[in-house]
């Protein structure tokens, strides 16, 4: 697909937030779509590595909620203004991740998973038992400004006004990471991830590439997490938990990992489950885990990977054309 | 002393008691093909490992047009213009044709990745499939890519291991005839692991014999053919 | 005061060797990351709970892990056996779909309610160990680990089916080429696993109390004591349970803050340097 076709799909999509926005009577709906986009921002990251890295994180919950603390740490102790502190909060992420993926990257298979998995309860365990300054396992309150980037807090917070900023953060990303994967920083990945062998034998240093998706995935988790403590005013523990990046991954396996927006379905989905099917059953995470071994079982690339199967006619090999690039 | 671009000083892999190579030394020229044969399980396959930086040396050197490359890692030898196909077919399945080679040759620091990549590709006759998806290619066109990835970016020493494998009479013969129509003109230096004997006869310049990690015969085509220990260890009579 | 937390950390770290030998069984099997072992733990823990309202401790100790070894076989037969050529991840990810389904099962049998199992009333007594008394039922809980670590050795090491599962475990193409049964022995080793979990169950209930989150805990310190023994091997994971709960223990003494992170540390720092754990060889 051409990029500018892309962006023209970016921009009906910021009319549809527009739409949405409008259009949605109740403002607690509303409330409840932000939180969907802003867990498909989360899956967007987790997505974004298990596509290009072929590496599964269980621990990406480490950045949604280290973005948060950070936060309520800076602004409680007024280091920064709001504004800088985003900027601060996102390269101390990436930089970190960098760090941290240089070495991670390149330990295979499971273990990787096993990694970040230990690495992330190790977060949350750390803030359940650090009382002080990010109050322990009852969290902390963050401490917004009364007007950030010129707009009032009272504005902000309207729900609608709320959902447009983090639908419109969504698209903003979403073409960021389209556009990265289509240079040739993209290409390099890719290949690493196809044949990480052939990718050194033609000339590529395997690590420093992974550990720079590992990176963006964790940025892209960031601003998550940045908009989940903007939404909520508040940070916890629970929010570095492993269930929460076992369910980021979950979404990104329904949705279909092999496609970039194939994450915010699977996020899409989740949330439909639980707030409209939540409301009929009370066991509706049974549900979800039934509706994840059906994806896994019939649909192995998820629901992205269906639809991309219907809507694409079959081609014969000898006039096979290429792919999408997706 | 001529300057060799390619020189290989008493290489040996030995690991829990195999001695895969034992005091392996080569010499090649600029623009020269060495065909290397030997039984299976001769060491073939271990000296381009070797020489590729693919397996760590027990001891010896590899040299590449003068320079000491034996503590260098694979990628950065490839930079200097080592290059290498591979025996079981090694491409980028899930990237187009044009996009890998292309990459290939980006990687070798070509000003123009495109056009040297575009090159190799109407060489190999795959230019019409350049949008292909690699897993699609069929067996003989595949093997044609793992070469083409080996190709670009002008190396100067590039080592194939049994790029025939699989191929018709046909198919392999045409390819040698491609293969010694480029390397002269691109002058580069090939070292040719193969088992079809006149393929190897017919476009090296000199063949080296294997036989349990050594070299038993080293020269000329023609020589090498008559010489006794060869024709005993490996030809046979039919030779 | 030593004393007792490092005799406590024997205990954990036997409950640990009961639990790590069925996941480390089934993965060396079958390559699964099984994510339903926390699931079938707590089932196990839930269904003891039942049986021993219904009749006593003794009975439920061998209702509920035949129980989890029938689930179990099942869940080779009809799950892993039929998914087996899939990707790791996505096997992984359809045992977490059934751990979410499985804990909502437990809430809609049991409720959300916290229960407890009693202490048999043969093992309800205090034993005095070098001036602490402590409570028999855990002197028991050693027992059953070392029982189970002993038996499970012995019997890999000397008996045919074991060795089928050691070939299997290594190689199951020749495995099963040599005319070996390896479908039913995967089923009977996912079974004796899934047993070990719910038998884990059970013998925790008396002193861990039931709750519907009881599965999360003990199945990431299970994982990382399988990861650090070695994904698949048995000695490694039983060494490494018995290290884990003395270094829980220890920690808990010296460095209360800190000893929970102990595990983990550990785990990142074998994984980096050897990342298939401390006697696997295979990742």
């Amino acid at each position: 697909m051409r990029f500018s076709r892309i962006l023209m799909l970016a921009l009906l999509a910021l009319v549809a937030g527009v739409a949405i926005a409008f259009l949605t009577p109740s403002s607690s709906l509303l409330g409840l779509f932000a939180q969907a986009v802003i867990y498909a921002i989360f899956a967007l990251g987790v997505g974004v590595l298990l596509r290009q890295n072929g590496l599964t994180s269980f621990g990406h919950a480490l950045f949604f909620g280290a973005a948060g603390y950070a936060m309520g740490v800076i602004l409680t102790l007024d280091w920064f203004s709001a504004e800088i502190a985003i900027f601060v909060v996102l390269l101390g992420i990436g930089v970190l991740a960098f760090l941290i993926g240089l070495v991670i990257v390149r330990v295979p298979g499971i273990a990787f998973g096993m990694l970040t998995l230990a690495i992330g309860q190790m977060a949350y365990l750390l803030a359940t038992r650090s009382r002080g300054l990010t109050g322990g396992a009852d969290g902390m309150s963050i401490p917004w400004p009364s007007t950030l980037f010129g707009v009032k807090q009272s504005v902000l917070l309207k729900p609608d006004v709320l959902f447009l900023i983090v639908w419109t953060v969504l698209i903003v990303v979403t073409l960021a990471v389209v556009w990265l994967l289509r240079t040739r920083f993209g290409s390099i990945t890719e290949a690493v991830r196809d044949n990480e062998e052939r990718a050194r034998f033609i000339g590529i240093t395997t690590t420093v590439p992974r550990a720079l998706v590992y990176s963006m995935s964790a940025v892209v988790t960031g601003v998550a997490g940045v908009m989940s403590s903007l939404n909520t005013g508040f940070i916890s523990p629970e929010s570095l938990h492993w269930s929460v990046s076992g369910i980021a991954l979950v979404m990104v396996v329904v949705g279909g990992f092999k496609s970039v927006i194939g994450p915010i379905l699977g996020a899409i989905v989740y949330f439909l489950f639980k707030e409209l099917l939540g409301d009929f059953a009370t066991y509706w995470m049974a549900i979800f885990g039934a509706a994840l071994i059906a994806v896994i079982v019939f649909s192995p690339d998820g629901i992205a990977g269906a639809l991309e199967r219907l809507m694409k006619p079959r081609h014969t090999r000898a006039n096979a054309t290429s792919k999408s690039g997706h | 002393m001529t300057s060799y671009v390619l020189e290989t000083r008493d290489v040996a892999i030995h690991y829990g008691g195999v001695k895969a190579l034992d005091g392996v030394s080569l010499t090649l020229g600029k623009g020269q093909i060495l065909g290397l044969i030997g039984p299976n399980g001769a060491g073939k396959s271990t000296v381009i490992d070797a020489i590729t930086g693919r397996r760590p040396l027990t001891r010896g050197q590899v040299i590449l047009d003068g320079q000491d490359v034996s503590q260098l890692g694979a990628v950065e030898r490839r930079r200097l213009g080592l290059s290498r196909s591979f025996q079981r077919t090694s491409i980028f399945g899930g990237m187009p044709v044009r996009k890998q080679v292309e990459l290939a040759s980006y990687k070798m620091g070509m000003s123009d990745s495109a056009a040297d990549a575009e090159a190799v590709l109407e060489e190999l006759d795959l230019a019409r499939l350049g949008n292909v998806m690699a897993e699609d290619l069929g067996y003989g066109e595949q093997r044609r890519l793992d070469l083409a990835l080996a190709l670009v970016g002008r190396p100067k020493m590039l080592m194939l291991d049994e790029p025939m494998a699989g191929l018709s009479v046909k198919e392999s013969h045409d390819l040698a005839q491609h293969l010694k129509a480029l390397t002269s003109r691109w002058e580069v230096s090939v070292l040719l692991v193969e088992h079809d004997m006149d393929v190897v006869f017919g476009i090296s310049d000199v063949v080296t014999v294997f036989e349990l990690g050594r070299v038993i015969a080293n020269g000329a085509p023609a020589q090498v053919r008559a010489d006794p220990r060869v024709r005993e260890a490996y030809l046979g009579s039919s030779a | 005061m030593l004393t007792i937390n490092l005799f406590n950390g024997l205990v954990y770290g036997s409950l640990l060797i009961i639990m790590s030998s069925g996941l480390a069984l089934i993965y060396g099997l079958r390559r699964v990351v099984n994510f339903a072992h926390g699931a079938l733990y707590m089932l196990g823990a839930y269904i003891g709970f039942t049986v021993a309202m219904q009749s006593n401790f003794w009975v439920a100790l061998v209702v509920a892990p035949t129980a989890m070894a029938i689930f179990g076989a099942l869940l080779d037969r009809y799950g892993f056996r039929l998914l087996q050529d899939r990707e790791p991840l996505s096997v992984m990810l359809v045992t977490f779909g059934l751990l979410l389904i499985l804990q909502d099962l437990v809430v809609f049998i049991w409720g959300k309610a916290n229960h407890s199992l009693f202490t048999p009333e043969l093992l309800n007594f205090t034993v005095d160990l070098m001036g602490n008394q402590v409570p028999a039922y855990r002197i028991g809980v050693i027992v059953v680990g070392l029982t189970v670590a002993l038996g499970l050795t012995l019997w890999l090491r000397f008996s045919r089916v074991g060795l089928f599962v050691r070939a299997a475990s290594t190689d199951p193409v020749t495995t099963s080429m040599q005319g070996v049964n390896t479908d039913a022995i995967s089923a009977g080793v996912v079974g004796l696993g899934s047993a070990l979990a719910g038998l884990a169950g059970v013998v925790a209930g008396p002193f861990l109390s039931l709750t519907p989150h009881m599965s999360s805990d003990v199945l990431i310190d299970s994982f990382v004591v399988v990861v650090i023994g070695g994904l698949g091997s048995l000695a490694g994971a039983f060494i490494a349970a018995l290290l884990l709960g003395m270094m829980q223990a220890i920690g808990a003494v010296y460095m209360p803050q800190v000893s929970v992170l102990l595990p983990f540390i550990f785990m990142i720092a074998i994984l980096i340097w050897k990342p298939s754990g401390l006697a696997g060889s295979r990742t």
